[in-house]
């Protein structure tokens, strides 16, 4: 059974007298421990998708199946629950906690995600994770003193230090130069790939594609395989 | 974690600026409200400091109590009725001291000499209050009055004794006869719990009543009070928007938190740990800065507060503080964690 499935999902925006259909009927499985990328051109619902996947907005129609339960139709406080220890985000920008060190940032995710590790664990977790990201040198430092890049390393790490089974990302390298870019491909790649998480990315690089398992395109409010 | 501290760690200076403005408004509340104290206690300390009772004067007085004549026969059946009864009189007038300078008093003389309500005064003599001190005047000095044959020996002073912003100066009732030329008694007061009695040609108030018939205390009180009612308001005003504006300001840091996985109760949480915190301490500062100013204000100027009004008007401030911080948090449950991702970076 796949860890994740999107079946004959439909959102429908409405905006004034106009509706429109974006997502038309999505079916897609993600496979344990790979890495799938979701490309298609702008506008065409990625990110509406990769948002209702991750429980961040209802779809219209259809069944989330997450670990054999359908998060739609779970209520708010359940879904907050799979979001805070199951699922991991990264998105276009870092979006960290402006008053929190690099450390904080990711002792706040653990304490969201309700970490069993006492807190000398948590501390050794932390110094880990950082070295994994070459981010333990900054580890005092406030968002405000750090570049895009680290800043956008400190969100990846803050995304997987509580062992989510999903990262959702969304073109998580475009606010990044191309040498930066592929930095942090290759870091979220290494990452997922040692600690099994499977991986759903929206992105519309083409370079970023050698480093993904699998490329599946959204066109016309459906997904087809690359 | 403790959000809320570790917030107000990096933003000092916001939260310091929320913080003067609470100890501003709540200072400037605190001061007023011992000015509207003290000018009711410098209007009408006689009759506040009374124990609780009925005061009576004549229905034809119109509540005007100077007008107030109380026969003879009247008053005798209900002193003799009630033990602690007693008829008094008060009235605006002068006394020159030593110096030929004209003070301004409100004499006042009972009946009663047994009741300690008031003081008992021996013919020819005067107590004043205290404030007659620093003008000058001491005890053995020999006081006149132009409708007084003799003189006026002091023989003593009370504390805080005050009526119609004037020192009260306690004459012998005969003494009294005599500046005045009239027989009867203005007023009678009967102490204690009871409701009041039916006495023909009579009208009876309580305490609050009669100080409202004073013709100053009343407008005088209602425009203070009114003043303190309206900085608690607008200092829950000031609360509710400052609050609000912070918010507004974390919008997108609150979506990014709830994305994330943060539970709304613990942002409200967050926001109320330091509205508390912020409000605790500038109350504490400005209840220190107003009993400093208790403490160094001018003798003559009418201040008073006490402990307790302090501790009333700061639970309200945090009552209010809350209210207005909650309402302005409202909006953190409205927040959507997918707008501020879409928003861009915070
Ligand atoms: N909340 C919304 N209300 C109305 N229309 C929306 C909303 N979110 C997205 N859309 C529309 O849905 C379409 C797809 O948007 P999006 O999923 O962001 O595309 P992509 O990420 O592929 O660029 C766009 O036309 C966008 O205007
Ligand atoms: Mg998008």
């Amino acid at each position: 059974m796949p860890l994740f499935t999107l079946d004959e999902v439909r959102k429908t925006f409405t905006n004034g007298e106009i509706k429109e259909e974006i997502l038309k009927g999505i079916n897609l499985s993600l496979k344990e421990g790979e890495i799938t990328a979701l490309v298609g051109a702008s506008g065409s619902g990625k990110s509406t998708l990769l948002t209702i996947a991750a429980g961040l907005q209802p779809a219209t129609n259809g069944q989330v199946v997450f670990n054999g339960n359908n998060i739609a139709t779970m209520n708010d406080e359940q879904i907050r629950q799979i979001r805070a220890s199951e699922f991991g985000f990264v998105f276009q920008f870092a979006h960290l906690v402006p008053f929190l060190t690099v450390e904080e940032q990711l002792l706040l995710m653990l304490d969201v995600s309700e970490s069993k590790l006492n807190k000398h664990e948590q501390k050794t977790e932390i110094d880990r994770i950082l070295k994994l990201v070459e981010m333990e040198h900054r580890k005092d430092a406030y968002p405000s003193s750090l570049s895009g890049g680290e800043k956008q390393r400190v969100a990846i790490a803050r995304a997987i230090i509580h062992k989510p089974k999903i990262l959702f990302a969304d073109e998580p390298t475009a606010s990044l130069d191309s040498k930066k870019s592929k930095d942090v491909m290759m870091l979220i790649r290494e990452l997922t790939k040692t600690l099994n998480i499977t991986t759903l990315m929206v992105t519309h690089d083409e370079e970023m594609l050698s480093y993904v398992d699998r490329v599946v395109k959204m066109s016309d409010g459906l997904v087809i395989e690359k | 974690m403790n959000l809320a501290w570790k917030e107000m760690k990096k933003n000092k200076a916001r939260f310091l600026i929320l913080g003067s403005i609470v100890f501003l408004v709540s200072l400037l509340t605190f001061i007023i409200s011992g000015l509207a104290n003290g000018l009711s206690q410098d209007n009408a300390a006689l009759i506040k400091d009374l124990p609780k009772g009925q005061f009576y004067m004549t229905k034809d007085s119109d509540q005007t109590y100077n007008l107030s004549k109380i026969d003879a026969s009247t008053e005798d059946k209900i002193l003799k009725n009630t033990q602690d009864a007693v008829a008094f009189s008060i009235q605006m007038g002068f006394l020159n001291d030593p110096g030929e300078k004209q003070r301004s008093v409100a004499f006042v003389t009972s009946t009663n000499t047994k009741s300690k309500l008031f003081p008992n005064i021996k013919k020819g003599e005067v107590v004043l209050d205290s404030s007659m001190k620093d003008k000058g005047i001491k005890i053995g000095d020999a006081l006149t009055n132009n409708q007084y044959s003799g003189k006026l020996t002091v023989k003593g002073f009370v504390e805080q004794k005050k009526f119609s912003h004037a020192p009260v100066a306690y004459i012998n009732i005969n003494d009294y006869k005599e500046i005045y030329r009239v027989k009867e008694m203005q007023l009678v007061f009967v102490p204690g719990d009871k409701s009041p009695k039916h006495i023909t040609g009579l009208q009876s108030f309580s305490k609050k009543e009669f100080l409202n018939t004073i013709p100053s205390f009343n407008a005088e009180q209602m425009s203070l009070n009114m003043i303190v009612w309206f900085l608690v308001i607008i200092s829950g005003m000031l609360f509710a928007i400052f609050f609000y504006m912070m918010n507004v300001q974390k919008i997108g840091l609150y979506g990014i938190l709830k994305a994330i996985g943060i539970k709304t109760r613990k942002l409200f949480q967050m926001m109320w740990t330091q509205m508390v915190f912020i409000t605790i301490i500038s109350l504490v500062l400005s209840i220190a800065f107003s009993q400093i100013f208790n403490l160094v204000a001018p003798k003559g100027m009418p201040f008073s507060l006490t402990f307790e009004t302090t501790f009333l008007l700061s639970i309200v401030f945090l009552i209010i503080g809350f209210i207005g911080a909650t309402l302005s948090g409202i909006q953190i449950r409205k927040v959507e964690p997918l707008q501020a991702i879409q928003q861009g970076e915070v």
